[in-house]
């Protein structure tokens, strides 16, 4: 009995609180938001990025694991770093805002528009996947989800994040490094992510709708930009920039792949035509792969990477527009794409003095025997099919060109891009990215192996 | 409860009336010197008293038939009848025979080794600080069976690990717990923020053990507590078993002064052989940047001077010689040896010890001064030392004691950097070609426009200091230029209060504090290798303070004729805490050599950080010692506790049993079955209960990091999920064994047999991450241990001038680690590519790697051309576990001349000597020189046919299809030498296998009462240590480890090497 008193707890209440770190609610909710934009920014636009560019014909791998990776050698553990980005690095800590800060509609809107984009890449990327039962403390191993169920939550948290991010709810916030707190551009990025999901969804008629408010100028376009000291070169740079400036350098790259083609006047496949000039792009676009430094295109260590686009959505509306209400419409969308191309826009500085050209095009050039209706097609699966190629090629850097082909694989083979993996395996192309070796693991509800990357997902069965 | 208070009543009562026989008498020692303060009392009763200063006493007794026990420590107890006589005068015997061994429990105190259940192993102190080594804890090997020191290497100051009855954690801390003077001693050995400047605990440099502090000749008694049921008091702390340590009280007499002088010569044990005969370069060509050694047959050279080109860039040395790039190689002189005497020496140390210790009967006292200057065998390596002593005890009352124990110690060391580093000693120097002279390390490079840099650092890959980085260090750069400094005061002060009320009644209060700080400064001029070249000058300020106080109560009395018992109940209170500051300038301003943040007063090249700990326990606790017959002793011992970094309280229970069954049967002059149980734990790392915020991180998907310290900084939760339901993890053991005396007490053998489950073992376990978190800590493992001790001594011969003691212990141990809730395996030693683990179903730490495909009957797959193939995925190469242990030794003396011997055989086992597996590629070993002329055209690892007659650099294997050629193809760019996971990493597995001679020692001593009885006593001796030994790896030490004092072992890589050394000593007792 004496021991017992004499051991008691009292003396030691307390002690155990960590001494070194802030306690979780020591920190302002707000704080958390930077993290989980960077844990977003390499889940868009990192490892499985790349490799999702080398399977849709746009990057080639040269050497080492990506060499590997183009020629199918894909393992679960590729897929670690960026699933843990999305679970971990990005709905832990944006459904500690929404949770903390219910009030404060900017901060959840914003949260609720972050993990819709992690989630809803995590879905097109791996079909099924937890999402239910995730982020609960009671759960350890939460169930994975069919991939159509929780694309449609995913639309649900957008239509939140849409309602909580109204203009009143404006304030300056350094921490967005994205838009500064500006509600108005969270708010278009969050109907073009519902347009790009309803667009997977094969729900034309919805994507439409969602398009109508999406990004509306590419002030608006969701990106990360690159900062800091020039000479740093590694940890606030274009993420491709650093693999090529650090020990991967010489492993991946453009080469001569089927988007380089596309874009090059004297390839047999090139899309110049008298209207066309992509000489400007087709520089910006390559990307030399000896280093990071060789480059001052698109992966220039201050080159901004594009998350969520103007140009997705101006596409998306000149698709859907074609698809479900007529081809004006569609070619009216793809047209204002196409001026704001001829500004020089779709390439950086170092590239404006060479030629571009986009004159908008007419009807008459998909009607058969148009510029762009040789083979004779209807005239709107020909309008279709110049919209998905400017798909194929704005949507460089972005999963957009990967999401495409696998969607249009089905049912649309005529408009679909119809690339080839330059010195690479021939089709079939893979369908989707293999879950993380992490959750297969740990996760009781995970399926007992990878189902492959050869299987489509629901949304393209 | 309340038969105890009355037990207490009636012996307080019956002190007060019996009194009618004075007794007087002189106790003397068996020199006939008078002792003073031995306890005299009546048998039986509380009647007593002590002897004075001149060994005198007087007492009262009942009548002249009583009889009287006279007891002192150290000493036979006896009973003497009185007999009628008035004086009764004693010899008193002393008790060093194995006869009434007493030995040291958890708590501290005195008791009968006969009459205990639990398994416990005095060490010879006198050995241990004989041993020849500078630090207390590698003193300890060979001493007792089971207990087992891994050592990090030869520094000087280099920490080791003890390990007791093999391992009992996985993550938590491995070694036991040291218990000096009834209180809990720090021995951490911290790794701190300055071994991350070089990759952490894999590289960098090694730390010391803080138990290392105390100096060997301050130490009276060391015992060693293995089981669960002895160390049980001491509940989440003594799962790796507990080293009670009593340091040295005054005798009582007159002053008695000793010094002892000690000279050690210290020497690298062993030399990997380095090759001589081929140059820089690769494929048989030479070139001056090269990393190998692949170049041309140095012999073929022409022996002229060499070319070089004088027009453009040159490197100017400290002394004025001038290097050129060098166009054609001619010269054939080679620099393995001077090279080699460039950075080692004769190293070694001078210790001096002093003492001064007496007594009277109101107080006794001990003064120790020691003061150890060593000098690694690495030239500018070192550690110095200085300890200062004070106990001192003072009889107050007869119920009164009060005594206080002392300490101060300083150490300061310089350590080199080693390990896998490219500023490391052993990497820059095994890897440099013959034909490179490393001499001329530093001076100016000017280019061929004419810039002049000066400070450059020349390596053999930048021969001309062309660039800043050297790639790898220059040897001479490491020892020279860098530095590595460590400064450490220590202060342990720890107060007794004893009160006596009543001879059967002890209250103890006991305090100690031990409170250390520890500098650490390391010192990267600009151009050291690597990461480093921008110049780094880090400072890691540590403090350790643990405080301690316990309230004890012992009891003793007789609950009837036949059975007495003893009980002890307790209460203590452990707090400790740690705090590092680190600071750090990186990117040096000013290329000069002051440790000072002036280097670079850019606020961005400057990074701090601070790291504190905290924990306490509260513990209260009892045993009861039942004595049956004086036969049968039965012990109980419960210890509840209450920790800061466990939820709720745990409870800590043990038995042990003892059974006297026989005494003076024939031969046998004694004999004792003992049984034990008990439950220890290993607490929790601290401050794990909570999920935080954490600041600093960066994202990374494929080597494209983005970091948020340079988006304006921010937090994240964190992604190790907080566990506020923590617990220790319970190692619950049984042991049984038996101690029997020979010859009457001459042969003395101790079996005993153990075995453990150690449940809820703390580590990390991932996460679903869908779940939200990546990693959790926790109660996620289990693991078991059986084994077996034997602990032999032998009294072979004894007269009045000469004696021969021999003794030997055996041990042997077997772990599995039996469960990891899902874990496939845990990494002991990040950063390895042979790295040791926990896996399910092997013992802890086994060496894990890529190896050869083998198919069912264990035969190789072999490629089309005959040669090993790699296996897809990392596997289990070998167990660093030995597989049983012997050491043993003998002492003999006759008249004034004393030979000590001891032996240590460690059986079985593996160890993965990296170096010289990487060395391989390098092409600097003799393994890669052999030179030879084909007598049968053979293929290499590329395939290639090499036809007869050929003379190729390479030797000659048969993996299982016939003979093939190993050359350059399989050594430098296949996979059979080099780095990373594609090498069959099961040829660089050897056999761990050693016997080492720690100690043959010869003393003598000049007679006694020399210079008009001035001087007591002369003792001269010579002595070697380690250096007879016999092991299976040629150039490598089995003992070295890698990573220092941790869970992980069996490894080395560019690890500083092992010493032995020679000792001369003079001892003068005044």
């Amino acid at each position: 009995m004496l021991i017992f008193m004499a051991s008691c707890t009292g003396l030691v209440d307390g002690i155990n609180d960590n001494p070194n770190d802030l306690a979780i609610e020591d920190v302002d909710a707000a704080l958390f938001l930077t993290g989980a934009q960077l844990a977003n920014i390499v889940a868009q636009g990192g490892h499985l990025n790349r490799i999702s560019g080398m399977y849709s014909g746009q990057l080639v791998g040269i050497t080492s694991l990506y060499s590997n990776i183009y020629g199918y050698a894909l393992s679960t553990a590729e897929s670690v770093s960026t699933w843990s980005r999305i679970y971990i690095g990005v709905v832990t800590n944006t459904r500690h805002i929404i949770r903390e800060a219910p009030d404060d509609k900017l901060l959840t809107g914003m949260a609720k528009v972050l993990e819709a984009h992690a989630i809803g890449t995590a879905a097109s990327l791996f079909g099924d996947i937890p999402y239910g039962e995730i982020n609960n403390t009671e759960i350890a191993d939460p169930k994975f989800d069919d991939q159509m169920s929780v694309l449609n939550a995913v639309q649900s948290l957008l239509d939140g994040a849409i309602e909580d991010l109204s203009p009143s709810a404006s304030r300056p916030l350094s921490v967005d490094i994205h838009f500064g707190g500006n509600p108005d551009a969270w708010r278009e990025v969050a109907y073009t992510l519902k347009a790009r999901y309803y667009l997977q969804m094969k729900d034309y008629t919805s994507a439409y709708a969602a398009a109508l408010n999406g990004i509306s100028s590419d002030v608006n376009s969701m990106k990360y930009v690159p900062r800091g000291d020039a000479n740093n070169s590694e940890g606030d740079k274009n993420l491709f920039w650093e693999i090529l400036e650090g020990s991967r350098a010489g492993d991946i790259g453009t080469e001569n792949s089927y988007l380089m083609q596309l874009l090059d006047a004297s390839s047999g496949i090139s899309r110049n035509n008298a209207k066309t000039d992509e000489a400007a792009r087709f520089g910006y676009y390559s990307i030399e792969s000896e280093s990071g430094a060789a480059n001052t295109g698109i992966i220039e260590q201050f080159e901004p990477q594009n998350l969520v686009s103007y140009a997705e959505n101006q596409l998306i509306l000149a698709e859907t527009g074609t698809r479900t209400q007529d081809a004006a419409t569609g070619l009216d969308a793809l047209n204002a794409l196409r001026a704001w191309l001829n500004t020089g826009a779709g390439v950086n500085a170092n590239f404006q003095g060479e030629p571009f050209l986009y004159e908008a095009y007419e009807l008459a050039d998909f009607e058969s025997g148009g510029m762009e209706n040789a083979d004779g097609i209807a005239t709107e699966r020909a309008l279709l099919r110049e919209i998905i190629e400017e798909r194929y090629v704005s949507g460089f850097g972005m999963y957009m060109p990967f999401n495409d082909a696998r969607r249009l694989r089905k049912d649309d083979t005529d408009i679909a891009v119809p690339y080839v993996l330059v010195d690479g395996p021939a089709a079939p192309y893979p369908e989707r990215m293999p879950y993380s070796d992490d959750e297969l693991n740990a996760n009781e509800n995970a399926p007992d192996e990878d189902p492959g990357i050869f299987v489509k997902t629901m949304v393209n069965e | 409860m309340k038969r105890l208070l009355l037990l207490i009543n009636f012996l307080l009562v019956a002190t007060w009336t019996m009194a009618q026989v004075t007794v007087t008498g002189v106790v003397t020692d068996a020199s006939g010197e008078a002792m003073i303060g031995v306890n005299v009392y009546e048998t039986g009763t509380t009647n007593g008293t002590t002897t004075d200063l001149d060994g005198k006493y007087t007492l009262e007794v009942k009548d002249a038939n009583s009889t009287l026990t006279f007891s002192y420590i150290g000493m036979q107890e006896q009973t003497i009848d009185v007999a009628g006589q008035s004086t009764v005068n004693l010899e008193m015997r002393d008790d060093s025979q194995l006869l009434d061994e007493v030995v040291v429990t958890a708590l501290g105190f005195e008791e009968r080794k006969d009459e205990m259940g639990a398994s416990s192993t005095a060490i010879n102190t006198d050995a241990v600080a004989r041993s020849g080594e500078a630090g207390v804890i590698n003193g300890l090997s060979a001493k007792a069976s089971n207990v087992r020191i891994i050592r990090s290497n030869g520094d000087p100051g280099a920490g080791s690990a003890i390990r007791i009855r093999g391992a009992n954690t996985i993550s938590g801390n491995g070694s036991p717990l040291i218990v000096v003077d009834g209180v809990p001693l720090g021995n951490s050995t911290d790794y701190g923020g300055g071994n991350n400047i070089t990759g952490g605990r894999t590289g960098g440099v090694s730390q010391q053990s803080r138990l290392n502090d105390i100096n060997p000749n301050d130490i009276a008694s060391m015992q060693v507590l293995k089981g669960a049921s002895a160390a049980a008091l001491w509940g989440s702390r003594a799962a790796n078993g507990v080293i009670v340590i009593t340091t040295k009280d005054g005798a009582l007499g007159k002053p008695k002064i000793s010094y002892k002088a000690s000279v050690s010569f210290d020497q690298i044990t062993e030399r990997v052989p380095l090759q001589d005969t081929w140059g820089q370069g690769r494929n048989g060509s030479y070139s001056p940047t090269s990393a190998e050694s692949w170049g041309d047959y140095i012999p073929d050279r022409s022996g002229a001077a060499d070319v070089v080109d004088e027009s453009g860039e040159f490197f100017t040395a400290a002394d004025g010689t001038v290097y050129y790039p060098i166009e054609e190689k001619n010269s054939t002189a080679t620099f393995v040896d001077s090279n080699q005497d460039n950075v080692f020496q004769t190293g070694g140390f001078v210790q001096h010890d002093f003492s001064i210790s007496g007594g009277s009967e109101k107080a006794s006292y001990y003064f120790g001064l020691g003061r150890l200057d060593q000098e690694g065998i690495v030239k500018n390596s070192d550690y110095d030392r200085t300890n200062v002593r004070f106990n001192n005890k003072m009889y107050l009352a007869d119920w009164l004691t009060l005594s206080t124990k002392a300490a101060y110690t300083l150490t300061s060391s310089n350590r080199i950097q080693q390990n896998s580093n490219t500023a490391g000693l052993m990497l820059g120097f095994l890897r440099t070609p013959p034909d490179f002279d490393m001499t001329d390390y530093i001076g100016t490079y000017t280019s061929s426009s004419g810039e002049e840099v000066a400070g450059r650092h020349r390596s053999y890959r930048r021969y001309l200091g062309n660039a800043v980085n050297p790639t790898y260090n220059n040897p001479l750069w490491t020892i020279n230029e860098q530095t590595a400094t460590s400064n450490v005061n220590r202060y342990v002060i720890n107060p007794q209060i004893t009160i006596t009320p009543v001879n059967q009644l002890q209250f103890i209060l006991r305090g100690s504090a031990d409170i250390s700080d520890d500098k650490r400064v390391y010192f990267f001029p600009i151009s050291s290798g690597g990461d480093r070249s921008p110049g780094i000058f880090a400072e890691d300020i540590i403090g350790r303070q643990a405080v301690n106080f316990d309230a004890i109560a012992k009891s003793n009395f007789d609950i009837t004729g036949d059975i007495g018992l003893a009980a002890t109940l307790g209460w203590s209170v452990n707090d400790r805490r740690y705090r590092r500051n680190s600071g750090q300038i990186t990117g040096f301003l000013v290329n000069a050599r002051k440790e000072t943040t002036s280097l670079n007063t850019a606020a961005e090249s400057s990074q701090f950080e601070n790291f504190k700990t905290h924990r306490r326990s509260n513990r209260g606790y009892g045993v009861l010692g039942f004595d049956f017959f004086d036969k049968v002793f039965l012990n109980l011992s419960g210890n509840l506790e209450a920790s800061s970094t466990i939820s709720g309280r745990f409870f800590y229970p043990a038995a042990d049993v003892a059974w006297q069954f026989a005494e003076n049967a024939g031969p046998l002059s004694f004999g004792k079955i003992r049984a034990a149980w008990g439950r220890v734990g290993v607490e929790p790392a601290p401050h794990r209960f909570q999920t935080l915020a954490e600041g600093g991180f960066a994202y990374s998907t494929y080597s494209d990091p983005i970091d948020i310290a340079l988006f304006g900084g921010g937090f994240r939760i964190d992604d190790d999920l907080g566990n506020p339901n923590l617990s220790p993890e319970i190692k619950t053991e049984w042991e049984i064994g038996t101690d029997l005396r020979f010859l009457r007490d001459k042969l003395g053998v101790g079996i005993t047999y153990y075995s453990n489950v150690i449940n809820d073992i703390l580590i990390s376990v991932e996460l679903s991450p869908s779940s939200g978190y990546d990693t959790q800590y926790g109660n996620f493992g289990a693991m078991k241990n059986n084994g077996l001790e034997l602990d032999l001594n032998w009294e072979a011969y004894r007269n009045s001038d000469m004696k021969l003691d021999v003794f030997t212990n055996f041990s042997r141990n077997r772990n599995e680690v039996t469960d990891l809730f899902g874990t496939e395996t845990i990494n002991l030693t990040p950063g390895a590519s042979v790295s040791s683990r926990a896996i399910v179903g092997y013992p802890l730490g086994v060496l894990f790697g890529t190896g050869s495909q083998t198919d069912d009957a264990g035969n190789y797959i072999l490629d089309e051309n005959g040669f090993p193939q790699l296996t897809a995925s990392p596997e289990v190469l070998g167990d660093p576990n030995p597989d049983w242990r012997l050491g043993g030794g003998l002492n003999f003396s006759w008249k004034g001349l004393t030979l000590n011997a001891v032996i240590e055989h460690s059986h079985g086992g593996e160890f993965s000597p990296r170096s010289l597996w990487v060395l391989r590629r390098f092409g600097t070993t003799q393994e890669t020189a052999n030179r030879l002329t084909l007598d049968q055209d053979l293929t290499n690892f590329d395939g290639d046919v090499i036809p007869a007659g050929t003379t190729v650099r390479g030797n000659i294997e048969d993996f299982g299809a016939g003979p093939v050629l190993l050359d350059e193809t399989w050594y430098r760019h296949g996979i059979g030498g080099g780095f990373g996971d594609n090498q069959v990493y099961n040829f660089s597995i050897a056999d761990a296998t050693f016997t080492k001679i720690r100690e043959l020692s010869l003393s003598y001593k000049l007679g006694s009462n020399l210079f008009n009885e001035k001087i007591n006593g002369i003792t001269v001796g010579v002595s070697t240590r380690n250096w007879f030994y016999w092991d299976n790896i040629d150039g490598i030490d089995p003992e070295i480890s890698q990573t220092g004092v941790g869970a992980g072992q069996g490894l080395e890589y560019f690890t500083n090497p092992a010493t032995k050394s020679l000792l001369i000593t003079l001892g003068v007792d005044f």
